[in-house]
């Protein structure tokens, strides 16, 4: 799947941004589309991100009660529509 | 016997409850992936029962190695006919995260007719937080029973040992409704599920996250991450001192005691040397190991390890390595062995194999006493900026920073070599637990079974290569001379091996027996050099060096070798274990020891160089 015109990438994601999960890019394995949906980012889920930490280290993210770190290699593959209340959004 | 499986998500609590239930003292943090292991122990209440412990995983489909073997062993449990029943574990203050999984063990289970209980555990900051956790609900679309626990307050532990008592006099039928429901209906089930009958609200990610943005802000986070590793450092050298002190007057007098009241002389000889001096030798860096191993213990109970890991992941890439990575690093500062257990929490084969790299770099407490030595005997004591630093502390402190930085150099190009492999390497993903206050209990009993541990393990080797030191400098002329013993001998035969380093026979002869344990080092010179309790009292072994004339050269040579060489049989019967092959080991030895010896050569030389330089 490519990054549709009216998603993000949850790499993308500002502090406070939410978005709820589209689906996964194509360079996403298996194993971790699978892996990512059991630890919550199923397509309809809203996800926020908490954190954005400088120096290109991994950001920080809510889903469900449970909070999660994802570097750039994963995160970039997995798309979002942002919600109404996110500033800037498309949609 | 009856078994029963304990399985769960990772930092779910899961090894706290098996302790609770068993009365045994897992290792527990707040870290995901710190039960690396099955065990296994009899029941408190039911000794005729063994609880099984299982290595927390997310998923019953696993992505890794580790969780491949976690996943198929409770498969073959399942199948066991002495396994009557299966305890799930779930945080109930995340329940989706938990439920997916749980909804996958419970269709497992039903399909091998096993009965399963669910521990909703952690319904003490449930219940504290007045949170809603509809349990009732929840069993009754589960079928199964859900208990409300809490390992750190022992609540609900009684309802459970009921609730397996009588699963075991009963033969229920556990055939049930999901044991032909595919994985996707099960991740719908558990969200909904979780949704309905979980805790509402964010009152405790809110909380985390106020912790969060002070600990990974760029700036407050990486000042307090450095504030946090100088106080770790400083509790190695600084917190430990009036311990080591303590535990180094009470050999010596209790030697200077005994000593005199052996007729023998071959025998006080032996117990003067041998006996103190070699089991001081390592005694007295208990105290280190402990103080360390309770430090890094306060920090994953807190959960701050894991931001660390966060922190560090950007800069560890740089050189092959993963965030993951970093706590198997600083527990290797501690000791390489619980360091290469701790490196399967990194789930990528490459990134871990390039842990198992840094790890025997990592400054470990072994190499401490050498060091001591090296520096005591080396490095004026004088201070600097107005008193504030000592010599001799910057040159621990670079000793230190100079092993670690070839770990980061190894990694590096050994990652570049095979960047070709690095298309394998699993993406950053973890769990950021939430902020907890310490248990001091179980942070308590692993470092007591850590420092227990040391004794127990090091110290017979470190005690058989003191013996035999012994013997090989004592006979055949009852210690005489030194030089003419066989320890003699055999010195001035290896002695070319060493001249490059500018050592005679004596350092190689200690350079040897340390490859048993670095620590030997200290021991083996100072019974070659005729002192007792050399490692208790370095000053009087710190004199013979200095008047031996040995160059300074050699010593900072000594001081390199020591950083580099991986002298440590435990850690390469450990690495083999590990690794999967014995090959990996052997590669390392070797390497370390040639860069070691090659870079110890370097040193010498560019230093006697500018030395004959500075003084012409």
């Amino acid at each position: 799947m490519k990054l549709p015109e009216h998603c993000r990438a949850l790499w993308a994601l500002r502090e406070g941004d939410s978005g709820v999960v589209e689906g996964f890019g194509d360079n996403i394995s298996e194993a971790y589309r699978i892996r990512l949906m059991e630890f919550g980012f199923h397509p309809g889920e809203t996800v926020s991100c908490l954190l954005t930490p400088g120096v290109g280290a991994p950001h920080v993210y809510r889903v469900s009660n449970t909070v999660f770190s994802l570097d750039e290699d994963i995160s970039a593959h997995v798309y979002l529509r942002l919600t109404d209340s996110t500033s800037g959004s498309p949609s | 016997m009856n078994r029963v499986l304990l399985i769960g998500s990772p930092n779910s609590g899961k090894s706290s409850l098996f302790n609770r239930l068993t009365g045994l003292h897992q290792r527990v943090a707040n870290y995901p992936g710190i039960t690396v292991d099955v065990s296994a122990g009899p029941l408190a209440a039911m000794p005729d029962v063994e609880l099984v412990d299982f290595p927390g995983t997310y998923s019953l489909r696993p992505i890794s190695s580790e969780e491949a073997v976690a996943v198929e062993y409770f498969q073959r449990s399942l199948a066991d006919p002495q396994v009557r029943h299966v305890l799930c574990v779930v945080d109930a203050t995340r329940l989706e995260k938990s439920l997916y999984f749980t909804l996958q063990v419970i269709r497992e289970s039903q399909r091998h007719n096993k009965t399963v209980t669910v521990l909703a555990n952690m319904t003490d900051i449930i219940t504290r937080n007045d949170l809603r956790f509809d349990d009732q609900g929840l069993a009754l679309q589960l079928g199964a029973p859900v208990c409300r626990v809490s390992a750190k307050t022992s609540a609900g532990l009684e309802a459970v040992i009921d609730r397996l008592r009588m699963s075991l006099i009963c033969d229920d039928d556990a055939t049930g409704k999901w044991a032909d429901t595919p994985d996707a209906l099960l991740r719908g089930t558990a969200h909904q599920l979780a949704n309905r009958y979980g805790p509402k609200g964010d009152l405790l990610v809110r909380r985390q996250t106020r912790l969060d943005r002070f600990f990974l802000h760029t700036v407050t986070g990486g000042v307090a991450f450095f504030a946090i590793m100088l106080l770790l450092f400083q509790s190695i050298f600084t917190w430990s001192a009036p311990v080591m002190d303590a535990v180094e007057t009470i050999i010596t007098t209790v030697g200077m005691a005994v000593v005199p009241l052996i007729g023998n002389p071959i025998l006080a000889d032996f117990t003067a040397d041998a006996l103190f001096g070699g089991i001081g030798a390592f005694l007295v860096f208990v105290p280190q190991i402990f103080v360390l191993t309770l430090v890094i213990g306060i920090l994953e109970d807190t959960g701050y390890l894991a931001r660390a890991a966060l922190i560090c992941h950007r800069p560890l890439k740089l050189f092959g390595l993963t965030g993951k990575s970093f706590i198997p690093m600083l527990s290797g500062v501690a000791c390489a062995i619980p360091a290469i257990y701790a490196a399967r929490a990194v789930d990528s084969p490459r990134q871990r194999l390039m842990t198992y790299l840094a790890i025997p770099l990592m400054p470990c407490s072994a190499r401490l006493p050498v060091y001591a030595l090296l520096i005591a005997t080396f490095i004026p004591s004088g201070t600097v900026f107005f008193g504030l630093l000592g010599w001799q502390g910057i040159a621990m402190f670079a000793i230190y920073f100079f092993g670690m930085f070839v770990a980061l150099l190894v990694t590096g190009i050994v990652s570049r070599l095979t960047h070709k492999e690095a298309a394998g390497d699993l993406p950053f993903v973890l769990e950021l637990p939430p902020y907890r206050t310490p248990s001091p209990g179980p942070i308590l009993r692993n470092a007591v079974n850590r420092s227990r541990h040391f004794v127990t393990k090091a110290g017979k080797v470190i005690f058989m290569v003191t013996v035999v030191v012994w013997i090989l400098g004592y006979f055949p002329n009852q210690g005489a001379s030194l030089a003419d013993s066989w320890l003699g001998i055999m010195g001035r035969f290896i002695e070319p091996l060493f001249q490059p380093l500018g050592l005679d026979w004596r350092y190689g002869v200690a350079i040897l027996s340390s490859f048993l344990a670095r620590e030997v080092f200290v021991g083996t010179l100072g019974t070659i050099f005729g002192i007792e309790d050399a490692a208790d009292n370095m000053l009087p072994l710190v004199d013979q060096i200095q008047a031996s004339g040995l160059p300074l050269g050699s010593g900072l040579a000594l001081l390199v070798f020591f950083a580099i060489a991986l002298q440590c049989v435990s850690t390469v019967a450990i690495l083999s274990r590990e690794a999967g092959s014995y090959k990996v080991a052997l590669k390392m030895l070797g390497g370390y020891l040639v860069i070691a010896y090659a870079m110890a050569v370097l040193v010498f030389n560019v230093t006697e160089l500018l030395v004959q330089l500075g003084s012409a």
